[in-house]
């Protein structure tokens, strides 16, 4: 055997505190070693090509490397191997960055800790066998899940390029919460006017399958080769003959709506037979089981039936449950806003002219259920009108995160109110945070126009009044931070800007997918910088706020990569996957079945016939549970064989 | 010391009085004010102030005109302008200190006794009155309207000062003083500048006018 041993400097981050040619010459001492060097930058080209040399020259057959992390430089210098002609896997890197310098201020000590952990890999690297990355095939389809403008963004992208892509939304139309904003900052844009021609170019695009109405429902499978089942829920309407004329609601036996719509926050009524706004795509409508008479009693004239003339109307449809095989997957699933009923100093639920922001978005929509009007719920119009910052944002209590809009939609509301109304306008913010293109730009403008900023976290908002202007006002109490002061603000309207949460069902998606969730139950990202998109399941990316809250820009930026990542990997047509994976020796498994449960990638399955437990390797990520769980020690994991683990225990101790 | 309520109510506030500051030359951009406080840091002056710059702006965007008119902030300021050089959203402090300055005199809202704005309020009368100030009348009438005291110890130096002929009793005064008048007439904000040079030249016009 002819180990070559390498010590990294890492200029000073392990030189400073390590000894490394001490470390160099007790390698060089050690059985096998035929090359043993110390150099200032391993992960350098000139680094990298000492060892191909050396492999050449020496004819070494096993590498160690101490240095940074393996997640850093494992793959650099298994390619070194492989240039020299070396199987990559007969390499072993020692963390001696990370798990000694950085950590460690006794010198003397850590360079022995250094010597204990080199002479480990140096005595486990003996045991490394000549393993191969797997080729696995790639299904070309992707799955998107969520039809906000992520989702619709990433479809049209991937689309775009040729892929075909499936669309599932649940809502009867897709569009998310971009459909019922009227303007978006700082531009103003009108958002109607941005996002339908998208919407329509989903429903129109030879390469996506739009299914509304629909959700995930099981997920099979691994990169490349997704099997997905897709629990298409009946609007009771033949999708194929509507026509979205809605004659059907004109004839609902309810003369007058009388359920709360939904898509303007409760704000109005609808029948049980819908369309949720005018843009709604695909143009179908849709009946709703929990209040339509005939799906509820069976007793209806069902007059909503007759008036269609193209028979579309059928209440005898059921549930369908689809199938779809994919090479990747696209979480686009959006946030939930804060229900500020959980702030109950703010009154909101009590006061009914307290409004929430979503509210306020469709009571200056053009097409909301005012036409744009702002008229209070007692029908006043307001003349006075305070916008409170942080409402289940920045607080232990709640969310402690900043939800990173609420400033910027609050401007863009106190713009649009201030327009609508022609009100005062008093803009309550602990920080104003606009930190993006043109937004600081925005504030600028809205300082000029005159709106009261007023730095400080509202305590209160109630209908006592202490002076005679205050009588038949709600009351807004707030220490005014810059002023130096506590200010009493009676007006007529409150408006709370709600911050951005992880969906209530966000747990069961994650689940789903097999993907990681973060304390605040936002979907977790590989890597928070470097691989944004990409989750610890290989295959499914995620983009827009299921990720973390963020705005529109951001949400098209994230769900385009993500597009270009599912992308890069479906264009592929194959994929490599690490060999780090466990196999059942046949003979030797008892059958006992207790790997199968513990497997978290529910790669283990057990043959019935021979009783035997087996692993998709192609599923297995090789995290070693089966491996310490087997009782008769039939299951083997490649780099963590019994010989390699105990010469590495060996080596440490000895 | 009787505990004060601290709270302001809205009734507390001149709805009109960002709108003016930004009517006058200078005030402007009074509403672009992000509360930075580098005018307060790069003050020489803030250390004594009772509202920093920066708290004075924002009182005066609010509109609590009272507090800021009565402030000691604005006779503080030197003028030296490093906060109008170096604020960030170009907002011309020093000038919206020389605005509520003259608001302050015109309401009569300064704080009494403080000897800054008495002097700056005298020595406009004079000015507009003779056209000329007359030192020993000044410091005279500036130490009886805010300290005489302080007066009695000043004797010694003034007659001082007279006898080496620094300083006179003779009452001095430009020729035509009609036209100094009828120039300072011609200004913008002809009733601010009556209000402000006082009750003697306001009679002085009156008299004019009668002519």
């Amino acid at each position: 055997m002819r180990i070559g041993f390498y010590i990294c400097h890492c200029g000073t981050n392990i030189a400073g505190t390590i000894d490394a040619a001490a470390v160099r010459d007790f390698a060089a001492e050690l059985p096998g070693v035929a090359v043993s060097r110390d150099y200032k930058y391993m992960c350098s080209d000139p680094g990298q090509e000492m060892i191909v040399q050396d492999i050449r020259d020496n004819k070494l057959d096993r590498l160690v490397v101490a240095a940074c992390s393996p997640s850093l430089h494992e793959e650099t210098f298994r390619k070194a191997a492989a240039k020299g002609g070396m199987n990559s896997f007969f390499f072993q890197m020692v963390n001696i960055r990370e798990h000694n310098a950085w950590v460690h201020e006794d010198k003397a000590a850590a360079t022995q800790k250094a010597k204990d952990q080199v002479r480990a890999a140096i005595t486990r690297v003996r045991f490394h066998k000549a393993l191969e990355k797997k080729s696995v095939p790639v299904n070309a389809n992707v799955l998107v899940v969520g039809g906000g403008i992520a989702g619709i963004h990433a479809a049209l992208t991937l689309a775009n390029a040729g892929k075909t892509v499936t669309l599932v939304e649940r809502d009867s139309t897709i569009g998310g919460h971009m459909a019922l904003f009227d303007k978006t900052f700082p531009t103003l844009d009108c958002a109607a006017c941005i996002l339908t021609p998208k919407m329509s170019a989903v429903k129109n695009h030879p390469n996506i399958t739009l299914w509304t109405y629909s959700e995930v429902s099981k997920v099979e499978g691994y990169v490349g080769n997704y099997k997905v089942t897709v629990k298409r829920k009946t609007r009771y309407i033949k999708e194929d003959l509507c026509v979205g004329c809605l004659d059907c609601i004109e004839a609902c036996v309810f003369k007058e709506p009388k359920f709360r719509d939904d898509f303007n926050q409760g704000l109005s009524k609808r029948k049980p037979v819908y369309m949720s706004f005018p843009q709604a795509t695909p143009k179908l409508v849709t009946i709703d089981p929990e209040t339509c008479i005939q799906l509820k009693t069976g007793k209806c004239r069902k007059s909503c039936a007759e008036a269609c003339d193209r028979k579309a109307i059928d209440f005898e449809l059921k549930d369908e449950m689809k199938e779809l095989e994919v090479g990747a997957i696209i979480l686009a699933t959006g946030f939930s806003a804060f229900d500020p009923k959980r702030h109950a100093y703010y009154g909101y639920g009590r006061y009914p002219n307290v409004y929430s922001a979503l509210e306020v978005e469709r009571l200056v929509n053009a097409s909301g259920p005012t036409n744009g009007e702002v008229v209070l719920r007692d029908g006043k119009h307001p003349k006075a009108i305070g916008i409170i910052h942080c409402v289940g944002s920045r607080d232990e209590h709640t969310n402690k995160w900043c939800s990173r809009v609420c400033c910027m939609y609050s401007l863009k509301l106190a713009h649009l109110l201030k327009e609508h109304t022609g009100a005062e306008i008093y803009d309550f913010y602990i920080d104003m945070r606009t930190p993006g293109k043109t937004y600081e730009e925005f504030y600028d403008r809205l300082l000029q126009e005159g709106v009261h900023f007023i730095r400080g976290r509202v305590a209160e908002v109630n209908d006592w009044a202490m002076t005679p202007e205050e009588e038949g006002k709600l009351v807004i109490r707030v220490e005014d931070t810059l002023a130096g002061f506590v200010r009493r603000i009676p007006v007529d309207m409150v408006v709370l800007s709600q911050g951005l949460e992880a969906r209530k069902d966000a747990g069961d998606v994650r689940r789903l997918f097999n993907i990681g969730c973060g304390t605040e139950g936002f979907f977790q990202e590989r890597h928070p910088k470097l691989a944004p998109v990409s989750t610890f399941a290989d295959g499914i990316f995620i983009a827009g706020a299921c990720q973390g809250p963020k705005d529109i820009p951001d949400t098209v930026a994230q769900a385009g990569a993500a597009a270009a990542e599912a992308l890069a990997l479906v264009d592929a047509g194959h994929v490599e996957l690490e060999p780090n994976t466990s196999h059942v020796v046949e003979e030797e498994c008892c059958g006992c079945k207790s790997c199968v449960p513990l497997c978290p990638y529910s790669a283990i399955s057990f043959d019935e016939a021979k009783k035997k437990a087996s692993i998709n390797e192609v599923l297995c990520k090789g995290c070693g549970v089966c491996a310490a769980a087997c009782p008769s020690g039939s299951i083997r994991q490649n780099l963590f064989e019994d010989e390699e683990l105990f010469g590495e225990i060996e080596g440490v101790l000895s | 010391m009787p505990l004060q309520q601290t709270i302001k109510y809205e009734a507390d506030r001149d709805p009109h009085f960002a709108d003016w500051i930004q009517s006058v030359a200078g005030g402007e951009n009074l509403r672009q004010c992000i509360q930075c406080g580098l005018c307060s840091a790069t003050c020489p002056l803030s250390l004594y102030m009772d509202y920093t710059p920066r708290r004075l702006i924002n009182l005066a965007r609010e509109g609590f005109k009272k507090e800021v008119l009565s402030s000691f902030t604005i006779w503080l300021c030197a003028s030296c302008y490093a906060c109008r050089a170096e604020c960030p959203k170009q907002i011309k402090v020093t000038d919206i200190m020389y605005t509520l300055k003259r608001r302050a005199i015109q309401e009569n809202a300064f704080p009494k006794r403080f000897p800054i704005p008495v002097l700056a309020r005298e020595f406009g009368k004079m000015v507009f009155t003779f056209g000329r100030v007359n030192e020993t009348l000044l410091v005279i009438d500036l130490f009886l309207r805010t300290n005489w005291l302080r007066f009695l110890s000043m004797t010694g130096l003034g007659l001082n000062l007279m006898r080496t002929g620094r300083m006179s009793f003779l009452p001095e005064s430009i020729k035509r003083r009609e036209e100094l008048r009828k120039i300072l007439g011609s200004l913008e904000g002809k009733d601010e500048f009556l209000t402000w040079a006082g009750p003697v030249a306001k009679l002085l016009d009156e008299k004019e006018m009668l002519k």
